[in-house]
């Protein structure tokens, strides 16, 4: 068989044994790549679906690629997707899911591998040397104990790895010969490229809640707890480098799509409109949240990203990191910042410790804010009520941002008591109220608000809540950030309200086709069948496209795009659609349309997983202060804009903050959403019939076996 | 800018100078498109012109409604307060008020740097 866009096989690492196995993807071919195959090698592999913290040892972990990966495809060729059962989430760590970029999964497919499954825990630190074929366990104690830029230093050293990439070939020379090479072989066996490494820092190693996985200077897999499930398994990190490459099915093709999306729906170069209104076709931007530290930078990407959303400086610190890490800690660094070139400095510093430490900056964002509010009410401090001998008066220097991420990644003071999860810890202080007042923004699960509220943002929050984790979308929410920017500086808008709706509905297919009131957010509409139709389409789309062929987040889907005279994107399109480029590596024949079913299938395989795992209707709730409190206006932005319709049912923009949700509705809308999805609407179960019409009667018969499949509505 | 404020006091300077109680904080947030918003909040003055400098990658978010009644109230500079709320009303669009009110803070953080240096 003929593989286009994949390798081929799939490593399985039993870690109890020191043993690696390589098994044929071709069984997996159909859930496409990144999640949809690590879920089906999960549901294989994992001998108790029913553990709900990510550090249990039957626990399995996945790294997958997408047949894109490795190739042109625009911003889609170097993600990478881990899934598992997480750690620290409330009341239960679900199957979840993360993703990260950069050259690590570019390089297994190069090395010859469409993913890793992780099984089993060494019963000591080990660390993973994958060179093409061969796959060597090392004992990690030396590289125990060393931050995650380090122990990549180390595994280079380690690996006899020289500088520089022009005239210094990497040898493989560890690799076994087969006698009848022939020289073109042997040539492929040399290559100018660095081992890419994925590793875990300290908070990995301590088993700490949201501890991440990191790769290169800045690229993490930080939701999920997975560097905690590393560090249960005593696996420090997987170092790969392969000299192979990736048969696409049809070149041509590819190279047109991808010319098309440069020529048609980017930017143009020439005459660049710097206030385009599109997702793929922006020009390349630095995510970084706060101001630049210099402009001596040059653009750092994942390998085939047409972005670039990060930077290498001159200045020797902040390389890599890009979006939250940047400023999570940003409202405390300017109380104390003389200036913005300080609280620059400040703030990527601090980016670079969490990086180092390997934990998830993400959960800082509110975290901190409540662990501030309990140290100013007098409760949280040296000698209180709960005790913390960090510094909290000089909280925003980065002497203080260094000891209270030592203090989480290490579990030592405050980080002890948070070791199982921030919502573990409020319970265990007696805090519960803060869930109530919203003292504590754990919004779902345990885990973070994104600063896209559940009570203005509906997608996102209903997408998180009858998922998994915070979604991390960003499908439909640049509606929000376009037009509130727009609003901001008084600008005319570039797409209307009525035009903006209706362009996005075009692309909804097949749930939401031409159906433009699914993105109607006002309060008559927003526990509707047509927002639980929009939620499906994200949910669906996003399991295939971004989290199994592994398009960017940042980048895709495209709805509109101003760049192109009838301002219809390139999601869906059948010049430079998603399924175009799909369908170009893979020698597939599949419509937009099939994709999103291949989605539905995934995510029906996740629910099962989240069944098993112990999920029903009744804890699916969000935290109680988005049902009791307002979302307060002007609280972190003036004005939260959304696509509405007035009582004569005309479009406009209007503003959603200012409300809350309604937990009887929000019951009902649920039960709408499992009707569509096909599952039981009084448990949240999937059904038989649902699950054989996507050829899943063996998992309706585990579900069964359990005494948790769904009843067919009768 | 002409601004039509006096010199403060040596005592209002300090006020000018010193942070609020947390209690007395005042919220704000930071836009990047297209990514989204990051909570926080404002402590005092010289924090707030940070927090409102111009630059082009996010955009400040604040109440500029609710600002001066927290300078009047929690700072205790009603004659800032005054005008800010005067540029608020005569603004243009949401921005260019952010960009007013940081000069005039700047302006008046100024002031009572100098009347501060002075008094020593
Ligand atoms: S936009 Fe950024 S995160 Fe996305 S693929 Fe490009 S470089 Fe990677």
């Amino acid at each position: 068989m003929t593989y286009h866009g994949y390798a081929g096989k799939i490593l399985r690492l039993d870690m109890t044994n020191r043993k690696a196995v390589a098994i044929d993807t071709a069984p997996y071919r159909r859930w496409g790549g990144g999640h949809g195959m690590g879920s089906a090698l999960f549901w294989d592999f994992c001998t108790d679906k029913t553990i709900t913290d990510g550090r249990h040892p039957a626990n399995v972990c996945c790294v997958m690629t997408s047949p894109l990966c490795g190739t042109i495809v625009p911003s889609a060729g170097g993600r990478c997707e881990v899934v598992g059962v997480g750690v620290g989430q409330y009341p239960v760590s679900w199957f979840t899911r993360s993703n990260f970029g950069g050259r690590f999964s570019t390089m297994l497919k190069y090395a010859g591998w469409d993913g890793i499954v992780i099984e089993g825990t060494a019963d000591e630190p080990v660390w993973i040397d994958i060179r093409n074929d061969q796959v060597l366990f090392h004992t990690a104690d030396d590289l125990w104990g060393k931050d995650t830029w380090a122990t990549q230093q180390e595994i280079r050293k380690l690996l006899h790895i020289k500088r520089g990439t022009q005239a210094h070939w990497q040898n493989l020379d560890a690799l076994p010969l087969a006698d009848d090479r022939g020289y073109a072989e042997q040539q492929s066996d040399r290559t100018t490229q660095k081992p890419a490494i994925l590793c875990i820092g300290p908070a990995g190693e301590y088993q700490t809640p949201h501890a991440a996985l990191i790769h290169d200077a800045g690229n993490g897999a930080g939701q999920g707890g997975f560097g905690a499930v590393w560090g249960s398994k005593n696996l420090k990190a997987i170092s790969v480098i392969g000299t192979g490459g990736i048969k696409v099915h049809d070149p041509k093709t590819l190279l047109r799509a991808r010319m098309i999306t440069k020529e048609k729906y980017v930017v143009n170069w020439q005459t660049p409109d710097f206030h385009a209104w599109t997702r793929v076709g922006n020009l390349p931007k630095p995510l970084i949240q706060t101001a630049m530290p210099t402009d001596e930078r040059r653009p750092q990407a994942c390998q085939g990203c047409i972005n670039g959303c990060r930077s290498r400086y001159n200045i020797g610190y902040g390389n890599e990191s890009a979006c939250q890490e940047t400023f999570w800690y940003g409202p405390y660094v300017r109380k104390i910042a003389k200036n913005s070139a300080e609280d620059t400095e400040i703030n990527l510093k601090s980016a670079d410790i969490v990086q180092k430490y390997g934990l998830n900056s993400f959960v800082l964002q509110p975290g901190l804010h409540w662990l501030e509010h309990l140290y100013e009410e007098g409760i949280l401090g040296p000698g209180r009520q709960i005790p913390s001998e960090l510094p909290w008066q000089s909280i925003g220097t980065l002497d203080f941002a260094e000891k209270l991420i030592h203090a989480l990644s290490t579990k030592t003071d405050i980080g002890a008591d948070l070791a199982e999860g921030w919502v573990q810890a409020a319970l265990k202080w007696g805090r519960e109220e803060d869930l109530h007042t919203g003292a504590l923004q754990f919004s779902y699960w345990g885990v973070p608000e994104h600063g896209y509220d559940p009570r203005a943002e509906l997608e996102w929050g209903y997408g998180s809540l009858m998922g998994d984790r915070d979604t991390n979308t960003h499908c439909f929410n640049y509606i929000f950030t376009n037009v509130s920017a727009a609003f901001a500086f008084g600008k005319p808008l570039r797409i209307g309200a009525e035009q903006m709706v209706t362009l996005h509905a075009k692309k909804l297919s097949p749930y939401a086709k031409d159906r433009p009131e699914v993105l109607d957010y006002s309060d008559a509409n927003m526990y509707s069948e047509a927002v639980a139709q929009l939620v499906r389409w994200q949910q669906h789309y996003c399991r295939f496209y971004k989290n199994s062929a592994l398009f960017c987040d940042l980048k895709w889907p495209d709805f509109v795009n101003t760049n192109v005279s009838n301002f219809e994107g390139a999601t869906g399109s059948l010049d430079a659609g998603e399924q175009v480029f799909w369908n170009a590596v893979t020698g597939d024949a599949i419509s937009f349309e099939e994709g999103i079913e291949i989605g539905r299938r995934i995510w029906n395989l996740d629910n099962a997983i989240w069944v098993l795992q112990g999920r029903h209707r009744d804890m699916v709730h969000f935290a109680p202060y988005i049902y009791k409190t307002i979302y307060k206006k002007g609280e972190i932005f003036p004005f939260f804009m959304w696509t509405c319709r007035d009582d004569n049912g005309n479009w406009r923009y209007q503003d959603l903050m200012g409300r809350s949700l309604d937990r009887e509705k929000v019951e009902e809308w649920k039960s709408i959403f499992y009707q569509l999805e096909g599952w039981d609407s009084k448990t949240g179960w999937p059904t038989r019939t649902t699950l054989e019409q996507m050829e899943m009667g063996y998992v309706a018969d585990t579900l069964e076996a359990a005494g948790k499949l769904g009843e067919d509505a009768s | 800018m002409i601004y039509g404020f006096a010199l403060p006091s040596e005592a209002l300077s300090r006020k000018i100078l010193t942070p609020v109680a947390f209690k007395e904080r005042f919220p704000a947030g930071r836009l990047k498109p297209p990514v989204g918003i990051i909570g926080g909040d404002i402590r005092s003055l010289v924090e707030l012109h940070l927090f409102l400098e111009p630059d082009e990658a996010t955009l400040p978010g604040i109440d500029l409604q609710t600002l001066p009644n927290w300078i009047a109230q929690s700072i205790g500079d009603p004659e800032l307060a005054e005008s800010i709320r005067a540029v608020v009303s005569a603004r243009n669009n949401y921005v260019e008020g952010c960009q007013k009110v940081y000069e005039l803070v700047g302006h008046r953080l100024n002031q009572a740097r100098m009347v501060l240096k002075e008094a020593t």
